[in-house]
């Protein structure tokens, strides 16, 4: 699934302001707590404050899937009906052959022992 | 040398019963007292996440006493007075013959007048009126108003103090109380805990902390659930407990009936976090603890703790651990009750309606259930809880009271002597 990068950058931009930092230095692999150092009251404030910016209300059984920004990037998107699929692979008309196993070369010594 | 303390009378005003008598009856029956809100008015309940609360159902003030002006005395401080009258009743004591200056009041109150301050506060805001502002805004809402009421409906001139913080808020207004005594500053204080918050701005707030139960909306009566596995947050509620702590040598004299004898406390704090407790638990072992030792006791001498138990995730695991630390292998042979699963959460008075089932389990030797512990937590398993109700000789009763701004409480009571448990005055 590819994102909408004007929300992603919005939410990087929110914690970055909450946490005092470059957004540059937010990235949508970093874990809320483990490495963003939130504690639960901060994850509550920074989805109150995301609720606020996209004018959506996230129920409390939704919190629990929340634990990346990547995963709350992905959540407002979906929320927002924003999220574009990749598109799909075609089926080719003849199956894959499985590749052929070839040797691995010998590396060539560079020096003589 | 400290005087002891004991306990004389009890007056309450709960979701399950108004009056001792009622609301005891309810409890052993397991009975619950979560209810859906059935209007905010003028906000609609859909806009809110959760929509249940312990509320306390047909209560008119001038039904229990007179002259009291609706708008000079909030809903909670009107429960804080009628179980103060209910306890002073119960007690035996005749305010006429005491010495005035001898008797205190010191509540517990967590959030105050907030009927009344949330409907001036809006008003304002939105006719942008300054003198419309009700005269009786200020008086209402200060914290201090029930203790003062109180103290004027009473002619009670000794000590007259308010503590607010938050859900221990009333479990420290016990613990004052003793101090008090002991210290010999006061023969008689009428402890209470009192708050009636679920009003729409109040219960929003705990709302958007996620504090709150929502997964039971439906089924108002199986939200609160503290221990169990299925607990979401805890259910608001309002209430006021009264409990007429005494000098045992002045109920002696006027051959009080005595329920129980208030023997240690403690008050800490984490010094951590305002709304989340400490994981490991060391600080509330350490309170109990604390608590024990200025009743001289030890934590083998416990039969009954009357648990916080709030039914939130995280506090419930914490008080186990706590538990489990500070009592070891006798964690599970401590017979131990949430009042919150029938009630809800009282916030300050929370600690007088849990020191009540404290004292009663004390006197009667009864303990109620936890309403809703079907499916115990393995992290929160003790197996003192129970869904029914039980019986056993209870001579050491644990208090807990755990309040935001890291704040912690804990009451020892302890069995009154056989001959202060047949007097009445």
């Amino acid at each position: 699934m590819a994102t909408d990068p004007t929300i992603s950058l919005k939410i990087r931009t929110a914690l970055a302001e909450y946490l005092k930092r470059d957004p540059d230095r937010i990235l949508v692999t970093q874990d809320l707590r483990e490495d963003l150092g939130l504690d639960s009251m901060a994850v509550i404030e920074l989805l109150y404050r995301i609720e606020e910016a996209f004018d959506l209300q996230i129920p409390d059984q939704d919190l629990v899937g929340l634990t990346t920004v990547g995963h709350v990037v992905i959540y407002v998107e979906k929320r927002l009906g924003k999220l574009t699929p990749v598109a799909p692979i075609k089926k080719s008309a003849t199956p894959l052959k499985a590749a052929k196993q070839s040797k691995p070369s010998k590396p060539k010594s560079k020096t003589k022992s | 040398m400290r005087a002891r303390v004991v306990v004389t009378g009890l007056g309450v005003v709960s979701p399950i019963g108004i009056g001792i008598s009622d609301f005891w009856k309810a409890a052993l029956a397991g009975q619950s007292g979560i209810s859906a809100i059935s209007s905010f008015d003028p906000f609609p309940i859909e806009g809110y996440r959760s929509k249940v609360a312990g509320q306390v159902r047909d209560f008119a003030v001038e039904r229990f006493i007179d002259s009291v002006h609706g708008e000079r005395v909030d809903r909670y401080a009107q429960f804080g007075l009628v179980a103060a009258k209910e306890a002073l009743a119960d007690s035996g004591l005749r305010m006429a013959k005491e010495n005035p200056h001898r008797i205190g009041v010191i509540v517990g109150a967590g959030m105050g007048g907030m009927v009344m301050g949330e409907r001036e506060i809006t008003q304002l805001y939105q006719q942008q009126k300054p003198h419309r502002v009700h005269p009786n805004f200020i008086p209402v809402i200060t914290l201090n108003s029930a203790s003062g009421i109180i103290a004027m409906a009473y002619g009670a001139k000794g000590p007259n103090l308010t503590i607010s913080t938050a859900c221990s808020s009333s479990a420290h207004a016990l613990g004052q109380a003793l101090h008090c005594i002991r210290e010999g500053r006061a023969d008689v204080v009428i402890a209470v805990g009192a708050d009636a918050s679920i009003t729409p701005l109040v219960f929003a707030g705990f709302c958007s902390l996620r504090a709150l139960s929502s997964k039971y909306n439906d089924n108002p009566e199986k939200a609160s659930r503290p221990f169990d596995r299925l607990r979401d947050g805890f259910v608001m509620g309002e209430g006021a407990g009264a409990l007429i702590l005494e000098s045992a040598a002045h109920a002696k004299k006027r051959k009080a009936r005595v329920y129980a004898e208030i023997a240690g406390y403690a008050a800490t704090s984490e010094a951590y976090h305002m709304v989340i407790p400490r994981e490991d638990g060391l600080e509330v072992a350490n309170t109990m603890k604390l608590a024990l030792t200025d009743a001289g006791l030890t934590p083998a001498q416990v039969d009954y703790i009357n648990a916080h138990a709030t039914s939130t995730t995280i506090g419930d695991a914490v008080e186990v651990k706590a538990i489990r630390q500070l009592f070891k292998s006798r964690a599970d042979k401590i017979t131990i009750s949430a009042t919150k699963s029938l009630i809800g959460h009282t916030l300050g008075a929370a600690g007088a309606i849990g020191g009540i089932a404290s004292v009663l389990a004390l006197y009667t030797g009864k303990i109620h259930p936890t309403a809703n512990y079907d499916d115990p937590d393995p992290a929160c398993a003790l197996a003192g809880l129970s869904r029914s109700a039980q019986e056993r000789r209870v001579k050491v009763a644990l208090l807990n009271a755990f309040g935001f701004g890291s704040n912690n409480a804990a009451v020892v009571f302890k069995q009154a002597t056989a001959e202060g448990r047949r007097s009445k005055g």
